[in-house]
């Protein structure tokens, strides 16, 4: 047998905490963690032996006076057990050696000699021996039980926690890592593992970490690989490999290749290694499809929300492009043909139409626009100390002809400080919030615009008396494409709207909110900016 | 309105949609139009004969506006340009604007604001050869040469900086100045646009009927400011882009 497995300081001492089998199993768990615990202790074993049959004779010899000489034998008896116990079976089968030859030569006479003068002497003597066999026999067995079922536990222990490792790992790096990890602490081996990447196994995964395997690992590699079955090293196949590559498989096939090495002599595993390389590497195996099927998962559904977002972008732009212009081209089209037959009023009407049609297209094109810049990531805030008042004022001043039917009340405290912003970007967030509201709201109704300073931020509000929005909708308001869908009527708009505001605030690492009003119908949207450290406050600055 | 002189105006577009757009408005407001479309061309037109105005879009396919801009300014041109610019492109504007352009309009723009622009690029040339002493624009009046400013009537006291903002805004009323033009003038050097920003807000807060909501001093997001011109009543901003 090998070298036994090390565990770690933390693991040693949880798995102390199992409860042993029987109390002969915790009186040698007890008195075996005492000893330096190796099953196979070479030299210093018989070392310590001779030191327990000393230390026997000892008091072999201080009780002599009072007890028999038969009794002493008795005294012998405990080295035998305790070497039993601490070493295991020849060791203790050395201590009987021992013991019977101090035995006879200090204790039976004629002393000081090794012939044995009295026959019930030697029954004595044959009896000794036959009990320190028999017991060094049993409690070396026994030893080896708890040493066994000490080791099963710590194992079971290993595998419940790797396997809880396992399920904790979220991508394929951590879980390959974690793997390579525990196989390489458990069985002291070098650790590579392979997984397919265009149907060669390529090194995923090392502990200790290899740049690169050597071109006979990987050729065993591959044939474990596409064979399923052990190569390299100790096998009929590619045994000039200095790893062992063992497959690691579901009821699917192959998914990875694990490569085993380590710098001692002779066989790499062990039979109860081999077992539990076998444990490790289902569970990985396992956890490695479920990564696996997820990311499957994952990518069907990408799949499946890109089509379902073209689908409604095309409906979208098709609706959104059309509606406008076919009111441009009629309108135009009936101020060419029939100007006759216009009167005035109506061909005023008509070039009013083709002017507001035309804004809302450019409208509609410019939200489209700036989606297309946020998605592809082109939108980098070039922010600077701004003046929130002066923005509202542009935006309010961009979208007048959009709020002509509607009140504006303007609520700014005036030491309001600075915030950093992109100007361009946050109007253009304010605008789509005014939109928003003069489209849901209706004509002759207020749009409250407040601000205050609160927890080192600006919260800045937009407060319509439209119906407000529904519960349910709340969340899923800044989504792509979505419309609030009023009982009686589409309401016109691109759905995109209040999506670039929440790109845009985001970008500038501010905070967009969707609410009702508490005193009444009407919506609330809700802008929190962080107010900046950096800037001189208005009062420090102004003349 | 209607000029009261006919101007040579160059339009310069690769579009052949926008340019017979501008030469009809243009032609009914009384100007001559030329058209070309692209800055070679361009540039050769003005060596020929040089135009009162010029309307150049900064896309063009060759030589491209600002290149344009670069050229005439190095000839010594002071001839106003107009440029034409696209809504996302602020960089592009403020950048043509330091090179030496007058204004610029986004498209798409109604003929309301290239009237307008046109006729504010033309003031300040006119203005030039001599200065108003009074600026009067709705409720606003800027007396340049007692440094007196009153709104409604009643006297303003500005500090010292502000009545430098101020007249400077009065001198290019109806003009678009950047950020970084104002900031040289009356800072005299590179100054962070937040300085600025702040003594805007003060001057509104002073001007302003309703600070939020300014008719004087209009703020060109992303480029600098505008002081509306006296004759802008009837003029619609740029709404809806």
């Amino acid at each position: 047998m090998n070298e036994a497995i090390q565990i770690p300081r933390e693991d040693r001492s949880s798995s102390g905490e199992t409860a042993p089998a029987t109390p002969l199993h915790a009186l040698m768990a007890a008195v075996g963690a005492s000893f330096v615990w190796r099953q196979e202790a070479g030299w210093k074993a018989y070392a310590g032996t001779t030191v327990m049959v000393l230390l026997t004779l000892g008091l072999g010899l201080a009780l002599r006076q009072y007890l028999g000489s038969l009794n002493i034998a008795l005294v012998f008896l405990t080295a035998v057990l305790g070497s039993a116990i601490a070493y295991g079976l020849w060791p203790s089968l050395f201590a009987s050696l021992v013991s019977v030859f101090a035995y006879n030569f200090f204790f039976l006479p004629p002393l000081y000699t090794t012939t044995i003068a009295d026959p019930q002497n030697v029954i004595a003597m044959a009896s000794f021996v036959i009990v320190a066999v028999i017991v060094s026999n049993l409690t070396s067995r026994v030893r080896s039980q708890a040493i066994a079922a000490r080791q099963r536990a710590q194992e079971t222990e290993q595998l419940y926690l790797f396997s809880r490792k396992l399920s904790a790992a979220v991508t394929l790096d951590d879980l390959l890592w974690a793997t390579a990890y525990q196989i390489a602490l458990m069985l002291k081996v070098r650790v590579v593992l392979l997984l397919g990447r265009g149907g060669e196994p390529v090194l995923s995964a090392s502990y200790p970490p290899e740049a690169r395997l050597p071109e006979a690992d990987l050729a065993a590699a591959r044939w474990c690989w596409s064979n399923n079955r052990p190569a390299g090293r100790d096998c009929e196949a590619h045994p000039e490999a200095s790893r062992l590559f063992l497959p690691m498989h579901t009821g699917r096939g192959v998914v990875a290749v694990i490569g085993l090495a380590a710098d001692r002599p002779g066989a790499l595993l062990s039979a109860d290694q081999r077992r539990l390389l076998e444990a490790l590497s289902d569970q990985t195996a396992l956890a490695i499809e479920r990564v696996h099927l997820a990311r499957d998962v994952d990518r069907a559904r990408l799949v499946a929300e890109t089509d379902r977002l073209r689908t409604a972008l095309l409906t979208s732009i098709s609706h959104d492009l059309r509606t406008p212009l076919a009111s441009i081209l009629g309108s135009a089209t009936s101020l060419k043909t029939q100007p006759e037959a216009l009167d005035e009023a109506a061909k005023r009407e008509m070039i009013s139409t083709i002017q507001e049609e035309a804004e809302r297209l450019n409208r509609f094109i410019g939200n489209l626009l700036d989606m297309t810049r946020l998605e592809s990531g082109a939108i980098v805030p070039r922010s600077s100390m701004a003046d929130l008042s002066e923005i509202v004022g542009s935006a309010l001043e961009r979208a007048s002809r959009i709020l002509e039917q509607h009140r504006i009340a303007v609520r700014l405290p005036p030491d309001l400080p600075m915030l950093r912003l992109d100007v361009v970007l946050f109007e253009q967030v304010l605008f789509n919030l005014l939109d928003n509201a003069a489209k849901y709201t209706p004509a002759g109704s207020v749009i409250d615009l407040q601000a205050r300073q609160a927890n080192g931020a600006v919260e800045l509000r937009i407060i319509d008396e439209g119906e407000g929005i529904p519960a349910a909708d709340l969340e899923r308001i800044f989504d792509k494409f979505y419309r609030v869908h009023a009982a009686d009527r589409r309401r016109v708009g691109t759905g995109l709207g209040l999506a670039i505001c929440r790109g845009f605030v985001e970008a500038m690492g501010g905070h967009i909110e969707a609410g009702n009003r508490a005193d009444g119908p009407g919506a609330v949207f809700t802008l929190t900016l962080p107010v900046p450290r950096e800037g001189p406050p208005i009062a420090e600055a102004a003349p | 309105m209607s000029a009261r002189t006919p101007l040579r105006m160059l339009v310069v577009d690769d579009e052949p949609a926008i340019r017979r757009f501008l030469k009809t408005s243009l032609t009914a407001q009384g100007h001559q139009v030329i058209e070309v479309e692209d800055g070679e061309p361009a540039l050769e037109a003005m060596r020929r004969s040089p135009a009162d105005v010029v309307i150049l879009d900064l896309g063009l396919p060759g030589l491209d506006g600002f290149e344009v801009i670069r050229r005439l300014r190095e000839k010594g041109s002071t001839v106003p340009i107009i440029v034409l610019s696209s809504r996302t492109d602020e960089r592009g504007k403020v950048e043509a604007l330091d090179l030496g352009a007058d204004d610029y309009l986004t498209k798409p723009f109604g003929v309301d604001e290239l009237h307008a622009r046109v006729r504010a690029a033309l003031r300040h040339r006119l203005q030039q050869q001599g200065e108003r002493p009074i600026f009067r624009s709705g409720d606003l009046t800027v007396d340049l040469v007692r440094r007196l400013v009153s709104v409604r009537g009643e006297e303003v006291r500005l500090s010292p900086r502000e009545y430098d903002i101020l007249r400077l805004l009065v001198a290019h009323a109806g003009k678009v100045l950047t950020h970084r033009f104002i900031l040289k003038e009356v800072w005299g050097g590179e100054t962070d646009v937040q300085y600025l920003r702040v003594y805007i807000r003060s001057l509104r807060q002073k001007i302003e009927a309703d600070p939020e909501r300014p008719r004087h001093i209009l703020t060109e997001t992303g480029v600098g400011y505008r002081l509306r011109a006296p004759d802008w009543d009837a003029v619609a901003t740029q709404s809806g882009s």
